[in-house]
């Protein structure tokens, strides 16, 4: 029988350090800005999903943290009857990779910012992304790029359309591969294929500076997505000025990483040649709702460990440690 | 090699036969003399870009990972391989049907009213989905090569595979039964690289898709 090796990292001194100057580090920004931290267990109580790591402890099954967003929602609604307004996290959570040289244990730190439902929510997201903006010069990166993405841009036009279930997953699937003739094929003879695929063309024809937003226009649904388009554009609007030398500012319209998930804009954090984001997040507000609270919520998380192994293959990447 | 060097991941066999003559005269052209040696690294007559040559099945492996930024495979691989790649282009070319084939005289007919049907394949992603849609059950014979010779040995009822021209399946008496689906040739890259580093992908993407539109 095959023996697979699974990736639980041992960090020798000079990760080790790394990762406790991070953390240390990222944690005293979420401070300054409000965020106290909270710790949910590492053992979960709720029933364990596929993907955590499980194993019985007697004769019970308890699985290890494998997401700090669920655990601290969790948490939250279990032991607040009002929101906390502002809540940090750090610490490992442990997760069945997909693929063979994810690690197991992964390292994060993260942020979530709550508010009742009904309060407006756009300086709650510009407050996330002013923050994300600030992380890569305090890890020492030399640059990074920060994509802004809405989830409501797929959303809406599916659910317009009446697309739910395999179908709506397949067209989630060739949008992020980047595929507009994969969403062609997975719609053909649908009612909606032509103008869904007119929208994934629109989507996926910029990646680039705020000019990007300008595609949605060609959409036949820009009226739909009116809303978020202008949202976005203040986003961008508030955020460009401020923004630190050596992090440029993207508008990924085709973002749909987690798209079952989040509800609105998205954030992700890379640096030129990582092969994997650095930093995520965005908008859920379907999150404590689903859990009995009328609350709406958005948040980020830097994955530590995805950096650890940046500055350990790319060190040119990063500036000398002072 | 360094991180300024640029690697295209193109395929060896079928596609790869198709593949080089296309380039042929344009920026990406490979490196002849290169290609007549052994060597799976080939410059191309773009500097600072130079050429994986690799089996299908690897390739999206390569990809996927990062090492080369873009690359060229079947669709038929990417599908039964499942890889987190950025897929830009149909690129048209290599045009196959993955098909269902039993002996000359064997209808499909035939192969559903079998109580325990053997199917050899090196598609069996692609050969049980279809086999759901068809609300079939067999039994699957995993195969990496010369697949047509299994149901002439008795080793398969038929075999998933797919049928260019047509041309090999004839020669051992085969007929294609059903078609499972489509294959061509398809533009692959690495996410990270293509999302972290756009600057630098998608102008190499766009020179790649320009020379086969021009050979098109």
């Amino acid at each position: 029988m095959p023996v697979r090796t699974p990736h639980f990292p041992d960090l020798l001194f000079g990760s080790a350090a790394r990762l406790r100057r991070w953390e240390g580090a990222l944690m005293g920004l979420l401070a300054d800005h409000g965020y106290r931290e909270l710790h949910p267990s590492l053992v979960l109580r709720e029933t364990p999903p596929e993907g955590a790591l499980r194993f019985f402890d007697g004769d019970e099954l308890v699985a290890l943290r494998w997401d700090f967003t669920v655990a601290l929602a969790g948490l939250l609604a279990r032991s607040f009857p009002t929101p906390p307004d502002r809540v940090a996290y750090a610490g490992a959570v442990f997760r069945r990779p997909v693929q063979p040289w994810e690690a197991v244990e992964r390292f994060e730190v993260g942020c979530e910012r709550i508010q009742l439902e009904g309060e407006p929510a756009a300086e709650a997201d510009v407050e996330l992304a002013r923050m994300l903006m600030a992380i890569p010069g305090l890890l020492g990166l030399k640059s990074a790029i920060l994509h802004l993405g809405n989830a409501a841009l797929v959303r809406r036009p599916l659910e317009a359309e009446g697309l739910f279930g395999e179908l709506a997953d397949a067209v989630v699937a060739a949008l992020s591969r980047r595929a507009p003739h994969r969403v062609r094929e997975v719609l053909d003879g649908h009612p909606s294929a032509s103008r869904l695929a007119a929208h994934a063309e629109a989507l996926l024809s910029e990646l680039d500076g705020p000019g990007t937003l300008g595609a949605l226009e060609s959409s036949p649904y820009a009226g739909l997505l009116e809303e978020e388009t202008s949202h976005m554009d203040r986003a961008l609007q508030a955020l460009l000025p401020i923004l630190p030398p050596n992090l440029e500012l993207r508008v990924d319209l085709a973002d749909v990483a987690g798209l079952g998930f989040y509800t609105g804009p998205t954030l992700r954090l890379w640096a030129p040649g990582a092969q994997q984001e650095l930093a995520a997040g965005g908008r859920y507000d379907r999150l404590f709702p689903g859990l009995g609270r009328p609350w709406q919520a958005a948040g980020f998380c830097v994955r530590l460990s995805r950096l650890l192994d940046l500055a350990a293959t790319r060190p040119d990447l990063f500036e000398e440690p002072r | 090699m360094t991180h300024s060097t640029l690697l295209i991941a193109f395929p060896k066999g079928r596609l790869g036969d198709e593949l080089v003559p296309l380039l042929a005269n344009t920026p990406l052209a490979l490196d002849a003399a290169a290609l007549k040696s052994r060597v799976l690294r080939i410059p191309t007559a773009t500097p600072g870009v130079a050429a994986l040559l690799l089996k299908g099945a690897d390739l999206p492996r390569y990809v996927a990972a990062g090492v080369a930024s873009l690359g060229i495979v079947g669709s038929d691989t990417l599908d039964e391989m499942d890889m987190d790649l950025l897929e830009l282009a149909d690129l048209g070319f290599g045009a196959c049907r993955l098909s269902l084939c039993a002996k000359a005289g064997v209808t499909l007919e035939d192969l559903r009213a079998k109580p325990h049907l053997r199917l050899a394949t090196k598609f069996p992603k692609a050969t049980e989905a279809w086999l759901a849609r068809e609300d079939l059950t067999a039994e699957l014979v995993p195969l990496s090569s010369s697949a047509e010779l299994a149901p002439l040995l008795g080793l398969a009822d038929a075999i998933v595979d797919l049928v260019q021209t047509g041309g090999t399946l004839k020669a051992h008496g085969l007929v294609e039964t059903a078609i499972l689906g489509r294959s061509s040739a398809r533009l692959v890259a690495a996410r990270g690289a293509y999302l972290s580093e756009p600057g630098r992908i998608r102008p190499l993407a766009d020179m790649l898709l320009g020379a086969l539109r021009a050979k098109a």
